[in-house]
Order: C-alpha cells, then sequence, then structure tokens
C-alpha cells in the first residue's frame, strides 16, 4: 500500500462517534484530497455479551426478550428467529393463528424500519425537510405497534410455541386505517425518494455495490436485492405465514429496468418493500386462520419442557435490514442455552463496505454506509461483560448509584456556597 | 441450475467426500396453514475433507450464501457450524445447510476458506478470537470485536479453563454465576 | 475647527462600533427568523427566534479548548480577523437606506476583496487547528471561494459598466449604483438580462454564506462541522457573530446593487424623522425578501451538494447564466 500513499494522503477516522454513523463503529479513510484510497472498519464498540447471557445465565423464555433488546429497531426480528429456533430445538409446534400474527408484527416493524432508514439517508445528504417529513410519517406506524403490542417500539410478542396477544377481529379497522394511510402518501413518498433532483444527484451511482460483490461477500437483505439479486428469505424459505403467500423479491429493475447497485436503486427496493409491507399486512389480515395463539400458555409447563428438550435448530427471517439468522442447542437438563449464536445482517454488510466506497468522496461516505441501513448494536454482541487486565470496563450498578448520590451533593454544595 | 432434492444433496456429499462424511441429517417442518417444508440439512464432516466439503457445496450451488460459524465447547472437542444456505433466489426452494467439523481441543485449527467465500472473514476472525481456534492461511489476522487490550490466551467462549475466569465476570445481585464455574 | 475635527474622531470611533452592533443584533435576528421558518416549512415548531442571541450568550461562558496540536496564536486570532472582516464588510455597504459610512473611502471592488477575508480566515483557522476533519474542511472552503466569484464578479461589473455609461461619477461607488438604480437605465432586452443577474447573484448568496446546498466547508454529516469541528467558547461565539454580520452585509449588498430605492421619497414624505424610520423598515422588508428567498427556501427545499458538484455548478453554470446576462445587456445598450 505504501506505493500507492503519497504524502498528500491522511487517515480521517469515520467514527466511532461522528454524525455520519448514528451509532457506534469506526470507518478509517485513508484519503487524499476528496478522493478515498482505503477503508478499514473497526467494530466492537457497543459489546454487551448477550449471547454469553443466554448461555451463562438466562434461560430460553428470558433470553426471548434479551433478543428482543439486541437491536433497538429489529425489535420483532431477533425474537421472531429466536422462538423459530428454540421451537425447532425443542419440537414445539406452532399454531397457524400464531404465525401470521407474528408475520404481521415483523412486517409493521420493516415499514417503521424503512421509513426510519429514509428520514436518516435525507439527513445524510443534507436534506433535513425530508428527514423531519419522513419521520413525521413514521408516527402513524409507531401508533400502530403500540396499539397492537402496547410499545411503540419494544413488542414482547413472540414466545417460544406462538405469541403472547392475540390481534381480534375489532382491531382490524385501526390496522386497516393505517395501511390506508400509508397508502395514500406512498404516491408522494415515491415522488420526492425517486423524482427529487438533488436527491438523484446524490445518490445516483454512488456506493456501488456489483453483483459479483454482493455474491462473493454473501451479503443480505435490501442491499443484496439492490445488486440485482432476488435473495429474500420471505421468498425462499418456509417461515411465518409468507409461506402461504406468493411473495416476490423486489429488485430494483421493476422500476427502472436495469440494476446499478448503487445508493439510489437501495431507496427503490425499500420504498417498494413499504408498499409489499402494506400488502402483506392486508393479505394476513384477510386469510388469518381462527384457533389458539399458542401452543402452550402456561409458562412454567413450557420451561419445563424446554429444560428437557434436547437438539438443535436454525431460525431464520428477513428482518428489515436483511436475514437475521439465530443458532440455538439446548442440552436435556439445563436451564440455560447450550450454545447461542445470532448472526445480524449488518455483520454480512459491513464487509463489503470498502469495496463501495473506494474510489469515492469522502461526501459519499455518509450516505454509501447509511444506505446499507447498518445496525451496530446487531453485529456486536457476544462478549465479556467486565473486568479486564484488573481494569473495570463498567460500573456496578451500587457504583453507578453512589457516584450519582455524591454528584448530587455536590450540585448541593455549590448552590449553597 | 439442476435443483437437487436433500437426499440428493446428501447423496452427492457420500460419493463426493466417501468415508470424510461422518454423519448426516435432513431436518423438515410444515409451515403455516399450506404447510409448506422447511428443509436444513445437516452434514458432519471431517477436518481433512472440509474444503473439500465446502467446494462442493459451490459446485451446488456457484454462489452459496455464507451465514456465520457457530462454535461450541463440546467437552474434549470443539465443534464448529458453517451455516450456509443453497437455492436462494427461489420461491421457497431454499436449502439451510449446516457443515459441521469436529475439531480436538489438542490441536485446535481449521483451514481458512476466505479464497473461495470472501464473505467468511468477519466469522472466521470472530471465531479465531473467541474460541480460541487457529485460522490457517487467514488473510487478515487481526481481533474483530475483541478490545487490543484484551488479554491473550483467554476465549469467552470456551468452558474450560482457557474461558472467562471467574473474576471477569460480574453476578448481579440475586444471579447465578457462571454455568462452568 | 477643533470641536469638528473631535467630532471627527468621535463618529469615526463610535461609528463603527455602532454600525457593527447593529449589524450583529439584526444579523442573528435574521438567523433566528431563518431558524424558526426552516423549521415550520419542516414541520417543525422550532427554536424561538432569540435563540441565536442565547446561543452566543451561552458559547459566551463556555470554555475555550484550543487542541494540542493547533498552532495556538493562529487558531485564538482567525476568530477575531474574521469578526473584523465581517464589520470592515458593513462598513461599506449602504444599510438601512441610509449611504455607507465610509461612502467615498471604498467602492464595490473593495467590497468584493472584504468579502474574501472572513472566507480566509475560516481557512486559516480550519487549517491552523491540525484536524483532519477541518483540513478537509478547510480545502473545500477554499474550492468554494474560487468558484463563486466569477459570477459574482460578472454581476457587479457588469452593473458598473453600465452605470458608467450614463455618468462621470465613479460608477463602482454602491452610492452611484443608488443614485442612478439599474432598471431605470435600460430598455426591455436589458430588464431580461438584469433578472438574469439577480438570479445568478442570488444563487451565488447561499453558497457565499456557507449555507445548504452549499455548506459542503461545515457538512455535519460528513466532516462533523467540518472548518469549525475544534472550535468551541468563546472562539466559535465569535465565528457565529460573524457569520450573522456577513449574512446581514451580503444581503445588504445585493439590496444596494440591485434594490437601492428608499420608500420615503416615492410617498413624498421629506421629514426627517419618519422617512428614516421608514427607509429603515423598508430595507429591512428587502432583506428578509431576499434572504426568504436565497437562504430560507432552498434550504429547506434541496440536499447538500458534493464540493464537485457545487464547484461545478458555479464555475460552468452560474459563469456561463451571468454572461448570458451581460450579453442581454450589451445587446440593449447597442440596439
Amino acid at each position: 500500500m505504501s506505493e500507492v500513499l503519497t504524502k498528500t494522503s491522511f487517515t480521517i477516522p469515520v467514527g466511532p462517534i461522528h454524525p455520519a454513523v448514528h451509532e457506534p463503529v469506526r470507518l478509517d479513510l485513508t484519503i487524499d484530497g476528496e478522493e478515498i484510497l482505503d477503508v478499514d472498519i473497526i467494530a466492537g464498540q457497543v459489546h454487551r455479551g448477550i449471547e454469553w447471557l443466554g448461555m451463562n445465565r438466562n434461560n430460553a423464555i428470558q433470553s426471548i426478550y434479551l433478543a428482543e433488546r439486541i437491536c433497538g429497531i429489529c425489535s420483532a426480528s431477533h425474537p421472531f428467529s429466536f422462538v423459530q429456533a428454540c421451537e425447532r430445538a425443542a419440537n414445539i409446534e406452532v399454531p397457524k393463528r400464531a404465525e401470521y400474527i407474528r408475520t404481521i408484527v415483523a412486517e409493521i416493524e420493516r415499514i417503521h424500519s424503512h421509513l426510519l432508514w429514509a428520514g436518516v439517508a435525507a439527513h445524510e445528504i443534507g436534506f433535513d425537510s425530508v428527514f423531519y417529513l419522513v419521520w413525521r410519517v413514521r408516527e402513524e406506524i409507531m401508533d400502530l405497534t403500540e396499539y397492537i403490542t402496547g410499545h411503540r417500539n419494544t413488542k414482547a410478542m413472540y414466545m417460544i410455541g406462538g405469541v403472547r396477544r392475540d390481534i381480534v377481529e375489532e382491531q382490524f379497522p385501526r390496522i386497516r386505517q393505517s395501511l390506508d394511510y400509508y397508502r395514500s402518501i406512498f404516491c408522494q413518498l415515491k415522488t420526492v425518494f425517486l423524482d427529487d433532483r438533488t436527491i438523484k444527484l446524490r445518490t445516483r451511482n454512488v456506493g456501488i455495490l456489483t453483483k459479483e460483490n454482493a455474491l462473493k461477500y454473501s451479503v443480505a437483505g435490501p442491499t443484496v436485492r439492490a445488486s440485482g439479486v432476488p435473495k429474500d428469505v420471505r421468498q425462499d424459505q418456509a417461515y411465518g405465514a409468507y409461506a402461504d403467500l406468493d411473495i416476490k423479491a423486489i429488485t430494483p429493475d421493476i422500476v427502472t429496468g436495469t440494476v446499478v447497485g448503487d445508493v439510489y436503486d437501495r431507496i427503490i427496493v425499500r420504498l417498494l418493500e413499504v408498499k409489499q409491507s402494506i400488502d402483506i399486512i392486508d393479505r394476513c389480515l384477510e386469510d388469518m386462520p381462527a384457533g389458539e395463539i399458542t401452543s402452550e400458555p402456561k409458562l412454567v409447563k413450557l420451561l419445563s419442557t424446554l429444560k428437557k428438550a434436547e437438539g438443535e435448530g436454525v431460525g431464520r427471517c428477513e428482518a428489515p435490514r436483511g436475514e437475521c439468522f439465530h443458532y440455538v442447542r439446548m442440552n436435556a437438563g439445563e436451564e440455560t442455552l447450550a450454545n447461542w449464536k445470532v448472526r445480524a445482517p449488518t455483520y454480512a454488510n459491513l464487509m463489503p463496505i470498502p469495496s463501495m466506497l473506494k474510489g469515492g468522496q469522502i461526501a459519499d461516505v455518509p450516505i454509501s454506509f447509511a444506505s446499507i441501513d447498518p445496525c451496530i448494536s446487531c453485529t456486536n454482541r457476544a462478549i465479556v461483560v467486565d473486568i479486564s487486565n484488573g481494569r473495570k470496563f463498567s460500573l456496578e450498578n451500587e457504583d453507578l448509584h453512589k457516584l450519582s448520590i455524591m454528584k448530587t451533593r455536590r450540585l448541593e454544595e455549590n448552590l449553597v456556597s | 441450475m439442476n435443483l437437487l432434492s436433500p437426499e440428493e444433496i446428501v447423496e452427492s456429499f457420500k460419493s463426493s467426500l466417501g468415508k470424510d462424511l461422518v454423519d448426516s441429517t435432513i431436518y423438515r417442518q410444515e409451515i403455516a396453514s399450506k404447510a409448506n417444508l422447511f428443509t436444513s440439512i445437516s452434514i458432519v464432516v471431517n477436518r481433512e475433507a472440509f474444503r473439500d466439503a465446502i467446494n462442493h457445496i459451490c459446485k451446488l450451488q456457484e454462489d452459496p450464501h455464507f451465514i456465520v460459524i457457530s462454535s461450541s465447547d463440546r467437552g474434549d472437542n470443539v465443534e464448529l457450524i458453517y451455516h450456509m444456505s443453497i437455492y436462494y433466489g427461489l420461491h421457497l426452494k431454499e436449502i439451510s445447510l449446516l457443515l459441521t467439523v469436529m475439531l480436538p481441543k489438542t490441536d485446535l485449527r481449521i483451514p481458512t476458506i476466505t479464497d473461495i467465500l470472501p464473505g467468511t472473514i468477519f466469522a472466521e476472525r470472530e471465531t479465531q478470537e473467541m474460541m480460541g481456534v487457529e485460522v490457517t492461511g487467514i488473510p487478515d489476522n487481526r481481533r474483530l470485536f475483541l478490545p487490543d487490550d484484551f488479554p491473550a490466551g483467554v476465549y469467552p467462549w470456551r468452558n474450560d479453563e482457557a474461558g472467562l475466569k471467574p473474576e471477569m465476570t460480574r453476578v448481579l445481585p440475586g444471579r447465578q454465576g457462571m454455568k462452568h464455574e | 475647527m477643533l470641536a469638528d475635527t473631535l467630532l471627527n474622531v468621535i463618529v469615526l470611533i463610535a461609528g463603527p462600533v455602532i454600525i457593527a452592533f447593529l449589524g450583529a443584533i439584526f444579523g442573528l435576528l435574521y438567523l433566528g427568523v431563518d431558524r424558526k421558518l426552516v423549521a415550520h416549512m419542516q414541520g417543525r415548531i422550532g427554536p424561538p427566534i432569540v435563540q441565536p442571541f442565547r446561543d452566543v450568550d451561552k458559547l459566551m461562558v463556555k470554555e475555550s479548548i484550543i487542541p494540542d496540536s493547533a498552532i495556538a496564536w493562529l487558531f485564538k486570532a482567525t476568530p477575531i480577523l474574521c469578526l473584523v472582516g465581517s464589520i470592515s464588510l458593513l462598513l461599506y455597504i449602504p444599510l438601512f437606506g441610509q449611504n455607507a459610512m465610509l461612502t467615498g473611502f471604498g467602492d464595490a471592488i473593495v467590497v468584493m476583496y472584504l468579502l474574501t477575508i472572513p472566507s480566509l480566515a475560516l481557512v486559516v483557522a480550519g487549517f491552523s487547528s491540525s484536524s483532519p476533519y477541518a483540513t478537509v474542511g478547510a480545502q473545500r472552503e477554499m474550492v468554494m471561494m474560487m468558484s463563486y466569484e466569477f459570477p459574482l464578479a460578472m454581476s457587479i461589473v457588469v452593473i458598473a459598466w453600465r452605470i458608467g455609461l450614463v455618468t462621470n461619477l465613479n460608477p463602482f461607488m454602491l452610492s452611484t449604483m443608488a443614485a442612478y438604480p439599474i432598471w431605470g437605465l435600460v430598455g426591455p432586452l436589458g430588464i431580461v438580462g438584469l433578472l438574469i443577474l439577480v438570479f445568478s447573484m442570488l444563487i451565488v448568496t447561499p453558497g457565499e454564506l456557507g449555507k445548504i446546498p452549499f455548506d459542503v466547508a461545515e457538512a455535519e454529516t460528513e466532516l462533523a462541522g467540518g472548518l469549525l469541528v475544534e472550535y468551541s467558547g468563546r472562539n466559535l461565539a465569535l465565528f457565529y457573530i460573524s457569520n450573522a454580520i456577513k449574512s446581514f452585509a451580503v444581503v445588504s449588498l445585493v439590496v444596494a446593487i440591485f434594490f437601492p430605492y428608499n420608500l420615503s421619497p416615492i410617498l413624498g414624505i421629506t421629514a426627517t424623522v419618519p422617512a428614516v424610520i421608514l427607509d429603515v423598515l423598508f430595507f429591512l422588508l428587502k432583506v428578509f425578501v431576499i434572504m426568504f428567498i436565497c437562504v430560507i427556501v432552498v434550504r429547506a427545499a434541496v440536499a447538500r451538494f458534493k464540493i464537485d458538484q457545487a464547484s461545478k455548478f458555479y464555475l460552468l453554470i452560474m459563469s456561463a447564466v451571468s454572461l448570458v446576462g451581460f450579453v442581454f445587456i450589451l445587446l440593449d445598450v447597442i440596439i
């Protein structure tokens, strides 16, 4: 590399704290003027040891809620994959109605996530008006999530063997009302994102990921679809209610006729997926079978079944950002999981980043990086929680409490003096 | 692309790997109202035939989708599972593959497959730092998630003496400690 | 005689101070209006109009951190240089419907040179803070300065040349431009040319002020604040004020060149006090209208350009546009 790097090149660290990356990750850019010569990704700033906790401390049911907190946005995809993996490991059946409810919640999350992304993308290219307006539009789906699950984001709907709450007939009109709202504004969204001159100027031919590279790096989700690979777990492998619906993976050539693999194509894919999700929810509401919502409503009994279970299972689902994968192995007699491995979509999507950024400009970094919709918290999960080399990584609860009291005292003294 | 049934895939592994194929299982599950099948195949191979197995998967589909490596401590052995999927892009035809390799703890080495599937680099780096499995020929030997000042020779996913030391973890009041103390 | 000199000295000292204060107050006020209006366009409530004053107030009491690797004296000097540059700009531009304070001591060419001083100070500030973000920001600021200079100079020179055809006074003097409003001198073709020049001047303004879509030097999401990333506390406050003053000055310059009209002669008000009040209000309205068109609306309606896109836009497209404007005015003269 040293031959390439002349004196004029220097390194810019983007992150771990930088407006372009909304979660802690570091991209080291070697630049010459405005041109990017080399990119290095340094991850690992938000490790919380979630898999380790599932393997050492929590029982399987507790781990569902931990899985939900792997990511702030994919709070449906991770438990969805996790409960599938557990059900396969422990051979638990899922009622059909539960599959439909799971699907509806997962699709609501997709609409929410894609709209959130659209706002962030607009902000990254300095188009704050679109950012604010899209996020205002997003409020409707947040309200709907709250209406169905009781919380705007942390849904807590999934349970091994089914779901925790039913979606009943009386709730359908409210759901349809939200869907109609998004149908009515979809054309506007499409005009804003696909026809606006400046957006096109900033996203066309920027951050190109070729089909070849996408396949080489096993990229997932809208990122790989925008490069022209019709890969979508909802279409490819049977899970949830998607197995009953004819899902077709969305690629950008549906709109433009060609595949470039740039940021603009990723916008197209995400935008059309919002429409697709609306249709999926509509179908699920129509076709929802009657019946139980869980195969084992008594948690104590379920827990003892899980404790006796021996086996392994994989759970896969298409999260808004791509394939979310959980692998679980259970040993009989152990309350905790014997093994738990999570692969969030960004884990795979980070790898092609250097090839997307190289040769581009610094100005393209935020939007190119944002265009894979990176979720760093998802990617970094498993690690030690606390002390190493005799140095504490984090403070004990009690310590924090003490510090907090001390600060209050200090402030009080200042006030008096 | 010539789509093989799960049984045919197992057969093709048998004929390609011979006695290096230790075990194979096919898992099927009926999903939702139309009872479409979720299919996954678990293949266990010897380490010597590991790269051949990967090459064989690449013959089934040119660019198999690599997902992740999961690894677990099984007493005297370390089990690595390479999770992959083939036949994606077609409606409900995808098959999940679990390619398992057992490594004895006396010789924790596995050849890299980044030359065949470049997308495995993160997973290999992670396996190396978390499980203490040496990936031979890996192009990027740095740590992925662990900080640089993390002590060498400690591998968080191991359950034996190379795993986390009890003093490195914190037990919240009212909670049990590490399972394998 | 002595009293006169003394008075002159007092005026010379007090005048700039007063003008600087007025410039800062109105600059910050317009910034607050800008933020409020943009917020409403974006569906937000936005901060109160006096927010910029509070920002300055807060920055003044904050710690000014100087990075270890920065060139300290330069790092501290540039905010003052920037402020001085912006204030001296104000002294040469007719404000509030009155003549400029230093009328007769400098013309539009001086103003054009003075315009580059705050930008240059920013560039030096960026380089002296020795942060990679600031360095890239400084490079971008330099490119921007070179890019918008031609269309800006073109508009001013063409108008001065046209005025020069009808008077013996120095046409570059802003007072001459006020005495001979350009719109009255030209025929239909010239009006078209002038409209084109106004347009190019309005497009240059956001670039000159570093506002979206031309805020490449500060580009928050790319360079984390760019040029000023290392500045804090009082030093940042000085840059903040100079930016507000410069915005006010640049828009006033557009007003002085293209719309030097006063309301009082038209309405026939001759009494000094009402006339001045009326002119001041009318001037503030003109400034608001220009700012609304070229800063507020633009900022809400477009995304940020990349540096090469912004530079090409000014160097090629806007230069061509201003040349077309010139050709129209030339044809108007010939025919």
